[in-house]
């Protein structure tokens, strides 16, 4: 087992009236980027909150690497955390909100500058947190999380409030720290954007484990793989012609096929030696937000 | 407790405005204070005690003893310097959550126990400013104020001494304090009123039920009154051992019990609850 590797084991949250998480075990793999979703109440953020020592979970336990967080030496320098309804002092420059956790955490102060610069805050260093645009805020959670250094990542919905611009701009940072071989663990209800940054995915609802697996395998199990969209006016001659692929050819409403089991260029060539004219031949990957609602439904909503 | 840690604790509070307002209010209310000393002891004339009972007499005799003018005067500012002191602990500890900083705190530092440790060892530094600021500016203003009153400046007297060095036990103990009610109460504006409010106006609330209680059903309740934590400070830093009040350690023993309770409940509660 590495050792940056988070395991989850039967963790459990029992609330007064409310199991906020129910007996949830999942593991979290290096050099991969895990998307952690669900809907709204599902227990994620509580989730996390186990995994950093905040909140004591009433049974199970999280590791890192078989350490617990509030057993780990040097924290910091082993997990940056970016969570949700963490601020900062609204009267302390940014800088300063950085070098208060630098000497808290036994770091140099020039890791502030350092890190301010990875995420582009520099022009905004001495501006009070009040002065702060969300997007600027969020920049500032990840510069925080990043000031040790850590080998492991965890992200608390931290595309709330960023632009197009910033969400890309996050995408690019977080694959970059995977490359590197950290392990960077994301919660998400944005289920567009994790399908474009997640490697593996992490289902929950209502405080359960719904399902984990890497991206494209969860969506292959739910029939909805990859598949190919066609346009044509000659849709009968079409479907005759896949037939002999043993591909399989539904109408959708908007007058389009969808071809389950055949490759778009073994329907071309089909198409092609049947003389029937194409207007659109597209692959396309599975919809994370569908394999997600089918999942999650029922389960979702206020508890 | 780590170093490193009452240093970040510091550099939080210097890093904010809220010590040099707190400063600025604490310049007028320092001044007013020797100003205050110095009137009472200008216009209380020992010879007019009649109608006061024995041991009120005996009391105002003492009050107006050279080292017992001497001790007040050096001590001037005790009570407001404590009073920004202690709200100015009890905001180290709820603005944490008041500015949802607690989460950063404590992922930085997991051991809770040591961040509360490093927070009263902050205040602890804090109170001991407050209290070197105020005590070097009396060692200034006191002596031409004493020369005025016609008693000896008594800067050579061991009970003047004492009275300074136990003004400082004061401060800690009041920080200590602080902090202990910031833990427990960690609503900032709760904590705070509650803090201003208990000490400027419950005090003397506590001693008027004190007094009643006395009168009407025993007298020993009265000496119960050093349980009020500004009464036992008061005490504690008195030049000698006034006549009809309990010894003075008695003062520092209440203050040291206040503080011990405050802080320790403090602590575990913090290191109980779930930070979210």
């Amino acid at each position: 087992m590495s050792t940056d590797e988070i395991v989850v084991e039967h963790l459990t949250k029992q609330y007064k009236r409310l199991r906020a998480v129910d007996d949830l075990s999942f593991s979290v793999r290096t050099g991969r980027v895990t998307g952690f979703l669900g809907p709204n109440g599902a227990g994620k953020t509580t989730t996390l909150r186990m995994l950093l020592g905040l909140v004591t979970p009433t049974s199970g336990q999280a590791t890192f690497g078989g350490t617990k967080y509030v057993d780990l030496h040097d924290p910091l320098k082993h997990v940056g955390a970016v969570l949700e309804a963490s601020s900062a002092h609204r009267g302390r420059t940014g800088r300063n909100h950085l070098r208060m956790i630098c000497r808290a955490a036994g770091l140099p102060d020039s890791r502030a500058d350092e890190v301010l610069t990875i995420v582009g805050l520099t022009p905004a260093a001495n501006r009070k947190f009040k002065g702060y645009s969300l997007g600027m805020r969020q920049r500032l959670g990840i510069a925080a999380a990043l000031l040790g250094d850590p080998r492991v990542l965890i992200l608390d919905e931290p595309a709330n409030g960023l632009d197009p611009e910033g969400i890309r701009w996050m995408r690019d940072l977080l694959k970059a720290l995977a490359s590197e071989g950290r392990t960077v663990l994301v919660s998400s209800h944005l289920l567009g954007e994790m399908q474009l940054l997640a490697d593996d995915v992490v289902i929950v609802a209502a405080g359960k484990l719904i399902r984990q697996g890497p991206v494209d395998e969860v969506l292959g199990t739910m029939g909805t793989g990859a598949h190919v969209r066609v346009r044509t006016p000659q849709a009968a001659e079409l479907k005759a012609a896949l037939s002999e692929l043993n591909a399989t050819a539904t109408e959708q409403s908007d007058g389009s096929l969808m071809v389950v089991g055949a490759e778009a260029a073994a329907i071309g060539h089909a198409a092609f030696t049947a003389s029937v004219e194409l207007h659109e031949l597209a692959t396309e990957r599975g919809d994370l937000e569908q394999v997600f609602l089918q999942l999650t439904a029922g389960k979702a909503g206020i508890r | 407790m780590s170093l490193g840690l009452v240093n970040a604790e510091l550099f939080k509070v210097r890093t904010t405005s809220i010590w040099w307002i707190l400063g600025i209010v604490l310049v007028p209310l320092y001044a007013a204070s020797v100003l205050a000393n110095w009137a009472t002891f200008a216009t209380t004339d020992p010879a007019t005690t009649e109608g006061a009972s024995d041991v009120q007499a005996e009391q105002v005799q003492a009050a107006l003893e050279p080292v017992n003018v001497a001790t007040t005067m050096y001590t001037s500012g005790q009570y407001f310097g404590i009073l920004i002191v202690v709200l100015l602990a009890a905001i180290i500890v709820t603005s944490e959550f008041f500015h949802l900083t607690a989460t950063t705190t404590f992922l930085t530092t997991p051991r809770r126990e040591s961040v509360i440790l490093a927070k009263f060892g902050a205040a602890i530094v804090v109170g001991l400013i407050v209290w070197l600021l105020t005590t070097v500016i009396n060692l200034i203003v006191v002596p031409p104020i004493m020369s005025n009153l016609d008693v000896p400046t008594q800067l050579g007297s061991a009970d003047v001494w004492r009275a300074i060095g136990l003004n400082a036990l004061a401060f800690v103990l009041w920080a200590i304090l602080g902090v202990g009610v910031g833990v427990l109460i960690r609503s900032q504006i709760a904590a705070t009123l509650v803090l201003a409010i208990s000490y400027v106006v419950g005090s003397a609330a506590l001693q008027l039920v004190f007094f009643l209680l006395s009168q009407w059903v025993a007298e020993w309740i009265n000496k119960l009154q050093v349980l009020v934590p500004t009464t036992a400070s008061q005490l504690m830093i008195s030049g000698t051992d006034l006549p009809g009040n309990p010894p003075r350690w008695v003062g520092a023993a209440v203050l040291i019990g206040y503080a011990a309770i405050t802080g320790i409940i403090g602590t575990l509660i913090t290191k109980r609850r779930d930070i979210s």
